[in-house]
């Protein structure tokens, strides 16, 4: 095995010593002067005309120095990619869900600000609200978008080899239909910007995204303002979950309240505010049809989904297209079927959420695939290992993978779980269960990009400075790229300057989401670092007479190998290179992977869906169900996962324990109710996510498999870490009490009244 | 106009008087009139524990208090438990354990650990769930937070 100085350490946070002590600065923590507050007007129906909006009111009340409405914006509508674009920052036409953005104020304080959101009237001709995707792709149905036939945003079918001849070949064909909730990705950090507007269309915004780069260039569309006059900050995020990659209304609307006011403004989201106007997890139907042989080979796989989009696309289509790649992608089966549908309704929005329809897939097709073991009477993990993934292949759906630990999850999960014995020896309300899943390690280049750029400069002194566009949003970006620079460089990576999410001094990067960072943003540092490294050396080497081979780094230093006293430092080097040579020692490193698109890719449905490495996972979670209440505890959970080498354990095993938590939320508690398309609980009282209390001890594994193409070997770990949590819960809970939860969450009462069944 | 209420409080040892619109919260007189940004609000109605401050030895959601509420009363904030560059135990098991993600709900889980271990030194499993139950996490999943929280009690001893 390699071995290596820093990577694979188990280094603390970078920016953790900031966080403890209260002095990181997060964006609502800025406060320029003269700042003042912003306040959004939204709709409080779910469908609707505008007929007139009147500010006069409100415009006319001491305090408020600015109102806007449509008429203040370019009516260009936004969305992640021109073809997918149907929302405006404020709507002139029409509402299409309770929380649509119609007017905003900005004033010398927040009471001032919500006193004159009072003051303004609307006039609405009310339209009726489609609130069931079934109802609302029924033909005839009212467009909630003009142009869209039957509100279907996106449909797909796809078709690998001939269900039709598989499911004659099967032995036993099942079919079920499951379905999931909307959850929300409740950072604890709510939205928040703080705009500067400045003669000639300069632009300062501060806001925590996870993609400040991409934002730029949506908020110049928007806009119609250069991307070169926009600088986008990030300061500490605290939180994302896929909620902060899109462009929201409210930066927009920051930016043109300041316009108007001349003065900056911030706009911070109340904890309401969030829940009723961000996005929220695709609520999703799967109607699933699989045809097995007698030993738990799987013949053919079918899906009808019926993906619930909200008033607005955001990531909706390539979230249709992820459900279908990882339900297609997951396990070894030549025949496939998948029909999708990402239907509009007037309800919140969905978007990019923590596996990106992933979980959703894999809730449908676990919870199946433990249905067919129990009527194959086989154990369910011999059933998964039947026909799991296997390295170095392409599947039917024409996704290449590369690196697999699937077996490996499988078999170290079952292990550590203890399941043979348990499943011997299990006791009433007790039981186990299991699930898989397969997610991309590393982004994907499906629309065309999946850009990260990283540089690093040595200054005269020796000293090291890396600039890159990723945003840590928590994940730990910003130690694991120093770390691996350090590594290349041979230095102590606290040593190295760290400049990130600033999109006026950092290469464009695409963001946080997708898995991508690591493997991604790595690569570019990789790059970058080596690009330097080879600058230094060819000066070194001209210095110490030797050659470029036999020359080592470590410590800033750089010496023949095994004579350690002929050396000289960086700073003599880049000294030598700055001021003799008149040159630079700069290293730019930009990945936009992979090279490699299958001929057959199609960009509706992602056959041939372009990852660069594919990560696999297998949680095993223990519940007891308290027979009285019908609440079920999960007692023991075992996550293992390949995500290639770990850059930073710590770091990865971080990321798997807050995903299974988060996944053991949405099966059990974490709900977004509606009635008539109002969000009914919009707040942690009624909206439960998990406490202290209600999370077990997560064992993380680590499944280490070195995968050709990320850098060091690594690939990535966020999303995936929630994507088989909740059927492996619901498994347990089967196994427990004998109870098929078919639709999410499972809630004590939908037990409780099972157990009464019984 | 609102007529302003004199208070005086004593916030990480230090003692300040000031005239406070009566609305508002001991989070927004730390936060705007203090300028101690440590301080996070996550809910702003109590649900969240983001915002926890100790006051007069005990932890609450300085969400939920009045800023003249607070009036001769001592604060102890996230800004007020290290001294210099030395970080109070509870912070560094928090770094070293690898208890902060994206940071947000750090100063109120630190603040809270703090004072359950003001309260009680050698606190069991119970105790630290049950104090800590009010301080939402939605990064970590809070297995490196017990974890922290039980170094941080080995080193008090």
């Amino acid at each position: 095995m390699e071995k290596f100085s820093v990577v694979g350490k188990r280094i603390p946070q970078r920016d953790a010593l900031d966080k403890v002590k209260g002095s990181a600065i997060f964006t609502k923590d800025i406060k320029l002067k003269g700042m003042l507050y912003g306040k959004i007007l939204r709709s409080p129906i779910p469908h609707a005309k505008i007929l007139n909006i009147d500010v006069s009111k409100a415009e006319k009340l001491p305090g408020v120095k600015a109102v806007v409405t449509y008429k203040d914006a370019p009516q260009v509508k936004f969305g992640i990619a021109p073809i997918w674009a149907d929302k405006l920052p404020l709507e002139s036409e029409k509402v299409r869900y309770i929380g649509d953005e119609i007017a905003a104020v900005a004033a010398v304080d927040e009471d001032t600000a919500r006193e004159a959101l009072d003051l303004i009237r609307v006039d609405f001709e009310e339209l009726p609200g489609l609130f069931d995707p079934v109802e609302a792709m029924k033909p005839g149905a009212l467009a909630i978008h003009d142009s869209v036939e039957n509100n279907i945003s996106r449909a797909i079918n796809m078709e690998c080899g001939n269900v039709e001849e598989g499911f004659a070949k099967a032995d036993l064909i099942l079919e079920d239909t499951f379905s999931t909730q909307a959850q929300s990705h409740s950072p604890l950090e709510t939205h928040c910007c703080v705009a500067r507007y400045e003669p000639n269309d300069q632009i300062t915004i501060w806001t925590n995204s996870q993609a400040p780069h991409p934002n730029r260039q949506r908020l110049s569309l928007v806009l119609g303002i250069d991307a070169s006059k926009i600088h986008v900050i990030t300061p500490c995020v605290g939180g994302g979950f896929g909620s902060k990659i899109d462009l929201d209304p409210s930066q927009v609307i920051c930016i043109l309240l300041s316009k108007k006011s001349g003065r900056s403004v911030r706009i911070s989201h109340t904890r309401q505010d969030q829940f009723i106007s961000t996005r929220i997890r695709h609520p999703v139907s799967h109607e699933l049809k699989f045809g097995v042989k007698r030993d738990g080979t799987i013949v053919a796989k079918q899906a009808r989904v019926i993906m619930d989009n909200g008033a607005y696309n955001s990531h909706g289509p390539a979230v249709l297209s992820y459900n279908n790649v990882m339900f297609s992608t997951l396990y070894r089966v030549e025949n496939i079927k998948y029909e999708g549908y990402l239907v509009y309704t007037n309800k919140n929005w969905g978007g990019a959420c923590r596996g990106y329809g992933d979980p959703q897939a894999t809730f449908a097709q676990e919870s199946m695939m433990d249905m067919i073991a129990e009527r194959l009477k086989m154990d369910p993990i011999d059933l998964r290992l039947k026909n799991a993934n296997n390295p170095d292949e392409i599947t039917a759906n024409k996704v290449r993978i590369t690196s697999c630990g699937l077996r490996e999850c499988l078999t170290q999960a079952k292990e550590a779980s203890n399941w043979a014995e348990k499943m011997e020896t299990k006791s009433k309300y007790r039981g186990l269960g299991v699930a898989s899943m397969i997610y991309t390690g590393g982004g994907s280049i499906g629309s065309g990009f999946n850009y990260s750029g990283a540089t690093i400069q040595i200054n005269a002194d020796g000293t090291i400075h890396l600039l890159v566009g990723a945003t840590d949003i928590g994940q730990g970006s910003n130690t694991i790229l120093p770390q691996m620079a350090a590594e290349v460089l041979g230095v102590n990576p606290e040593t190295i300057r760290l400049t990130t999410s600033d999109t006026d001094t950092t290469l464009p990067c695409m963001g946080t989401f997708g898995s991508r960072v690591t493997f991604c943003a790595g690569s570019a540092v990789f790059q970058a670092a080596s690009e330097v490294k080879k600058i230094l050396l060819e000066e070194a080497s001209e210095t110490l007479e030797a050659n470029i081979e036999d020359l080592e780094l470590k410590d800033k230093k750089i010496f023949v190998k095994g004579s350690p006293s002929v050396s000289v430092t960086f700073s003599e080097v880049a000294s030598r290179i700055h001021f003799k040579k008149k040159k630079t020692v700069i290293g730019h490193g930009y990945y936009n992977g992979p090279e490699e698109i299958h001929e057959d890719f199609d960009p509706v449905s992602y056959l041939g869906y372009p990852s660069p490495a594919m990560v696999f996972a297998t949680h095993i979670a223990e519940v007891e169900v308290d027979p009285d209440t019908g609440k079920v505890d999960v007692i023991n959970f075992v996550a293992a996962h390949d995500s290639g080498r770990a850059i930073n354990p710590l770091l990865v095993e971080g990321q798997i324990e807050g995903g299974a938590a988060q996944g053991i939320g949405w099966a059990l508690t974490e709900d977004l109710q509606f009635e008539k398309g109002k969000i009914i609980n919009p707040n942690f009282h009624d909206y439960k996510i998990l406490t202290i209390k209600d999370v077990p001890k997560i064992i993380p594994i680590l499944v280490e498999t070195i995968d050709p193409n990320g850098p060091f070997g690594a690939k990535g770990i966020g999303e995936c870490a929630m994507v088989p949590t909740a059927p492996a819960v619901i498994n347990a809970i089967n196994n427990a009490v004998g109870i098929r939860i078919k639709d999410l969450p499972a809630t004590s009462e939908k037990i409780f009244n099972g157990l009464k069944e019984i | 106009m609102v007529k302003k209420h004199q208070i005086r409080i004593t916030v990480n040892g230090e003692e300040h008087n000031l005239l406070i619109d009566p609305k508002k919260t001991l989070l927004e007189l730390l936060r705007e009139d203090l300028d101690l940004t440590g301080t996070k609000e996550g809910c702003d109605e109590g649900d969240c524990g983001a915002c926890s401050v100790i006051l007069d030895g005990k932890v609450v959601n300085s969400c939920l208090v009045l800023a003249v509420e607070s009036d001769n009363t001592e604060v102890v904030t996230i800004e007020g438990i290290h001294r210099g560059d030395d970080l109070h135990p509870i912070q560094k098991s928090f770094v070293d354990s690898g208890a902060v993600q994206c940071g947000f709900c750090t100063p109120g889980m630190i603040i809270t650990t703090k004072a359950m271990l003001d309260e009680i030194p050698d606190p069991s499993e119970e105790d630290i769930k049950h104090y800590l139950e009010g301080n939402l996490c939605r990064c970590t999943g809070y297995s490196k937070i017990m974890d922290a929280v039980n170094v941080a009690i080995r080193h008090s001893k």
